[in-house]
C-alpha cells in the first residue's frame, strides 16, 4: 500500500516545480519626480488607447520558462502624470470625443509599439532589461496627424538583493521613466507643439517649416 | 560535556577563521588633476556611470562604496544617489546626465539645478564606472544524497577580477578633481571531502572598502584647513 504522506509531498514537489516554469509581473503604477523644466505653454488633449489601460506582455523563453508581464494602468498614469508636468494644461480625451469641440491646442496621441525583455540566463550577465517603444502621434485641431515620434526607452536592474520579479519589474519602471526623461528633452523639439501653439495664441498661421513631420527623431 | 564541546570547537573555530579567505591581490592608485577639500557640511554623491555607456556597476557596490565614505573619523556626509537623481530628475538620468566636465556649465543653467544642488550642498559628485567579473574557474566537485546521508568530493576554484574607477568631479569648480582606481583580484576554493569547505576571497568586498578609503583621503585632500 502506498503512503498517502509521500503522494502527497511528491504531488506539492511537482506542482511546485510547474509553478516555478512560469512568472507573473504585476507593474504597481510609477511614479516620476516633479521635473525641473518651464512647462510648456500649451493647451493640450491626451487621448490614450484601450492598450494603455491595460497592457500585458506574454513571452516563453524557449526551453526555459513562461513570462507575463502586466503593466495594467502604469502607461497611463504615467504619461497624464508626465504631460501634467509638461504642459500648462492637459486633458484627458475620451475615444468618442471630437478634438474640434475641446478648447486644446494640439492632441497628442500615444501609443505602445513593442515591448521586449532579457533575462539573465539570455544576456549571459545579473541583469534584467526592458525595452519599450512607445510611438507619440500629434494632431491638430482638425484632427490632422502633425507630428509622428516614436521614442525608444531602456531600463536594466540588476538582480543582485531582489528576486527576478522584482528585478524585471524595477528595469520596466526605469524604462519608462527613460522614456519620460526623453520626451522632456526632447519632444517639444521633435513635435513642434509649442510653436503650435505659440501659433494659435498669436492667431497667426503656423509656419510651413513647423508643418513638415519630424519623423523618425529621437 | 560543555567543556569538552568548548576544547573540541575552539580549534576548528580558529583553524576556520584561519583559512576561509582565498587569496587576494589588490592595486589602488589616485590621480589628482586639481585640489581637493570638502568644508563643514558639504557633502557627496556616488553615481554609477550610465548602463546606457555599457556600465555595468552593481548597485550593492554602489552602496557598500557610500557606506565606506560614511565611516571613520573622515567620514563624509553622503546623500543617497537616488535622493539625488529624483531631486534633479531628468537631469541625471542614466540617458541625460552629463558624461564630461565640459557639460557642467550647461547644465547648472537649466532652471532650479543650482538651486537643487545648493539645497543638498553637494560639493563632489562621484562617478563609478567598473564591475567584477568571474575572469576563470576549474576544478570538479560532485555531491551525492542516499538514504545513509550525503557528502560532496572534489575541489573546484574560480578567480574573481574588481576592476573600478572613481572620477571625482568638483561641483563647486565645475571640474574634475581626479580619479581613484582599483583593481582586486580574488581566487576562491572549495576543497570538499564529504563536507564542502569554501574558502571564498571577496574581491568586490575588498575593492569597495580600499576605493572607499582611498576617496575618503582624495576628498580631504589637500586642504586642511577646510577639512570636515
Amino acid at each position: 500500500m502506498r503512503n498517502p504522506i509521500r503522494i502527497a509531498l511528491s504531488a506539492i514537489l511537482i506542482l511546485g516545480l510547474l509553478a516555478g516554469c512560469g512568472s507573473n509581473v504585476t507593474l504597481d503604477t510609477p511614479t516620476i519626480p516633479t521635473p525641473l523644466i518651464v512647462k510648456i505653454p500649451a493647451s493640450v488633449g491626451l487621448r490614450l488607447p484601450v492598450e494603455f489601460q491595460h497592457y500585458v506582455h506574454d513571452e516563453e523563453i524557449i526551453g526555459r520558462e513562461q513570462w507575463s508581464i502586466d503593466l495594467g494602468n502604469s502607461n497611463a498614469a504615467l504619461f497624464t502624470q508626465l504631460f501634467g508636468f509638461m504642459f500648462e494644461k492637459v486633458t484627458l480625451v475620451s475615444a468618442d470625443e471630437n478634438p474640434a469641440d475641446l478648447p486644446i491646442d494640439v492632441l497628442i496621441e500615444p501609443s505602445i509599439e513593442a515591448f521586449e525583455f532579457s533575462v539573465p540566463n539570455q544576456s549571459k550577465t545579473d541583469a534584467f532589461a526592458v525595452w519599450i517603444r512607445y510611438r507619440i502621434k500629434v494632431f491638430d485641431q482638425q484632427g490632422t496627424e502633425v507630428a509622428n515620434w516614436p521614442v525608444s526607452a531602456y531600463g536594466k536592474s540588476q538582480k543582485a538583493s531582489i528576486s527576478g520579479s522584482q528585478a524585471l519589474q524595477r528595469a520596466a519602471i526605469l524604462a519608462m521613466r527613460d522614456a519620460a526623461a526623453l520626451m522632456i528633452m526632447k519632444l517639444d523639439e521633435a513635435t513642434g507643439i509649442g510653436s503650435m501653439a505659440a501659433a494659435r495664441a498669436g492667431n497667426g498661421p503656423v509656419p510651413e517649416s513647423e508643418q513638415e513631420q519630424p519623423s523618425d527623431i529621437e | 560535556m560543555i567543556l569538552n564541546k568548548r576544547i573540541f570547537w575552539n580549534p576548528m573555530l580558529a583553524v576556520g577563521a584561519l583559512v576561509l579567505t582565498g587569496c587576494i591581490t589588490s592595486r589602488v592608485e589616485d590621480s589628482r588633476i586639481n585640489s581637493t577639500g570638502i568644508k563643514s557640511g558639504e557633502g557627496v554623491v556616488v553615481m554609477a556611470k550610465s548602463y546606457h555607456l555599457g556600465n555595468e556597476t552593481e548597485e550593492d557596490y554602489i552602496q557598500c562604496v557610500e557606506r565606506g565614505l560614511e565611516r571613520g573619523s573622515s567620514g563624509l556626509r553622503v546623500i543617497p544617489h537616488r535622493q539625488f537623481v529624483d531631486s534633479l530628475f531628468p537631469w541625471f538620468e542614466p540617458r541625460t546626465a552629463p558624461s564630461e566636465t565640459k557639460h557642467l556649465p550647461q547644465l547648472m543653467d537649466s532652471p532650479g539645478v543650482v538651486e537643487r544642488i545648493a539645497e543638498q550642498k553637494v560639493r563632489y559628485i562621484i562617478w563609478l564606472d567598473g564591475d567584477t567579473e568571474r575572469v576563470a574557474g576549474g576544478g570538479s566537485l560532485s555531491c551525492a544524497a542516499g538514504p545513509g546521508g550525503g557528502g560532496c568530493f572534489g575541489f573546484a576554484w574560480w578567480q574573481n577580477q574588481a576592476d573600478y574607477e572613481a572620477a571625482v568631479w568638483d561641483l563647486n569648480e565645475l571640474e574634475a578633481a581626479g580619479t581613484v582606481t582599483t583593481d582586486v583580484s580574488g581566487t576562491s576554493f572549495m576543497p570538499a571531502l564529504v563536507i564542502p569547505i569554501p574558502l571564498i576571497a571577496r574581491a568586490q568586498a575588498n575593492a569597495c572598502k580600499s576605493l572607499a578609503q582611498q576617496l575618503q583621503q582624495f576628498i580631504v585632500g589637500d586642504e586642511g584647513d577646510d577639512s570636515a
